[in-house]
């Protein structure tokens, strides 16, 4: 399988099928993304689609042999940033669409499903993206980058234009808050 | 934040399955918009960015520009009677400011694509610390340094410099920010700032071979401030033209 920066010097050299493919491989985890930062599927499409606009046009920027991907993300945060700018909204809000939490397996010998060996306990999972939602922003989009996007600390801080160290504290700090939270339901481990 | 089932350091075996299974949840890709698509349809290999080739460019060209400008205007008139050590001292202060800020704004790390703009903020804050401060605390009035007392004139003299050092800052200013121009999708203030921030250091260098006003606040605030305003100026152009390329883009 071509790696992103080959997808992606093909599709500077004209190839539209390397583009089909990149979009096909990154939009997928841009709307998961932008889907937890604005709480709203089809904002989060609609952005997804923006900011492919947005690479579209600034492809010449791109550096051959780099990776596309943090860059598409970061294109990707601002546009999110100026649509919540344009609305005026105060605050993010995480998912909480009908089916956003994945159902956990059933199993066979009849193990209750909130064991910790047999996946995440739904009740759970509601609440982490409940206490997620009452983070600060900041924290939240820390949270969600490193935990649930999957990109390093060095990766988010190029994303959100932040530092390292901030995004580290953020996340951390957005953890901690998580944890407690989930502690005070009775969920989670101690505070 | 590493290593799994670590209770202390802030990890919780079940907060991080809740997490984990939060993130797994992937959405299909959602259609390629119209627009896109009409884009594509039409679509052209492009010249992509290569940053040490174009960090090359900017310098030279700036460099040229700025001993062209000297050339033409004159070296100031107490240059001899200013110690060696003190102008060679602040030209290098001035170039390095220069050389690092541009540096940091046009070449990414190795492997990305977005250079290290907050960086070259900070190194653009630094830089107009040390300026401006040298400027007030290293000034030498020299027996043909021109003196101002404070009024009309003096402002006039100020104003004057400005200008002048922001003519020398706006070739650099405007080749770097052609060489970073893909930087408005991903936020350019910093960038801006930086740019501008780059430009002002070599536009007060020029400023500083020419005017042979040597009172602290003038060599501190006008000289030295050229960093500041200049990226003030950009950060604040950058802004307006990103707010319009986000209502071309929307």
């Amino acid at each position: 399988m071509a790696a992103e920066s080959d997808l992606m010097a093909r599709y500077c050299d004209g190839d539209a099928s390397a583009f089909r493919e990149l979009h096909a491989r990154i939009a997928p985890r841009l709307v998961a993304y932008l889907a937890r930062m604005c709480g709203d599927r089809a904002t989060a499409e609609d952005l997804v689609q923006q900011t492919f606009l947005k690479v579209h046009r600034a492809r010449s920027a791109y550096v051959r042999g780099a990776d596309p991907v943090p860059w598409m993300f970061a294109i990707a945060h601002r546009t999110f940033l100026d649509e919540a700018r344009r609305k005026q909204r105060s605050r993010v809000q995480v998912a909480r669409e009908e089916g956003g939490v994945p159902e956990v397996p059933a199993e066979i010998d009849g193990t209750p499903a909130d064991r910790r060996r047999d996946g995440p306990d739904p009740a759970m999972v509601r609440a982490a993206l409940a206490a997620l939602e009452e983070l600060p922003p900041s924290q939240r989009e820390a949270l969600i980058l490193t935990k649930l996007s999957g990109k390093s600390v060095a990766e988010a801080a190029v994303i959100t234009g932040s530092t390292p160290g901030a995004v580290k504290l953020r996340a951390h700090r957005g953890y901690v808050a998580l944890r407690k939270a989930l502690s005070a339901l009775g969920l989670g481990g101690a505070p | 934040m590493s290593g799994r089932g670590q209770r202390d350091g802030g990890l919780d075996p079940r907060v991080e399955d809740s997490l984990s299974a939060l993130g797994a949840a992937s959405p299909g890709a959602p259609p390629i918009g119209d627009e896109l698509a009409r884009e594509l349809e039409a679509l052209r290999p492009v010249r992509t960015r290569a940053p040490r080739r174009q960090l090359a460019g900017v310098m030279s060209a700036s460099l040229l520009y700025a001993t062209g400008l000297i050339a033409l205007a004159g070296l100031r008139r107490d240059l001899g009677e200013q110690p060696a050590a003190l102008m060679v001292g602040f030209g290098l202060v001035w170039l390095l400011a220069f050389a690092a800020v541009t540096w940091l704004v046009v070449v990414p790390p190795r492997g990305a694509v977005i250079p290290r703009w907050r960086t070259a903020a900070g190194a653009a804050l630094g830089a107009a610390v040390v300026l401006i401060a040298s400027g007030l605390l290293l000034p030498h009035i020299a027996p043909s340094s021109t003196t101002y007392e404070p009024g009309a004139r003096a402002f006039f003299a100020h104003a004057g410099c400005i200008r002048w050092g922001v003519a020398g800052a706006a070739l650099p200013v405007v080749l770097a920010a052609l060489a970073v121009r893909g930087a408005i999708p991903v936020g350019s203030r910093w960038a801006a700032a930086a740019v501008g921030a780059a430009g002002g250091a070599l536009g007060g260098l020029v400023l500083h071979l020419h005017c042979p006003i040597a009172e602290r606040l003038h060599v501190g605030l006008v000289h030295g401030g050229l960093v500041v305003i200049a990226a003030v100026v950009a950060a604040l152009a950058a802004r307006v033209g990103a707010s319009r390329t986000s209502g071309r883009t929307r």
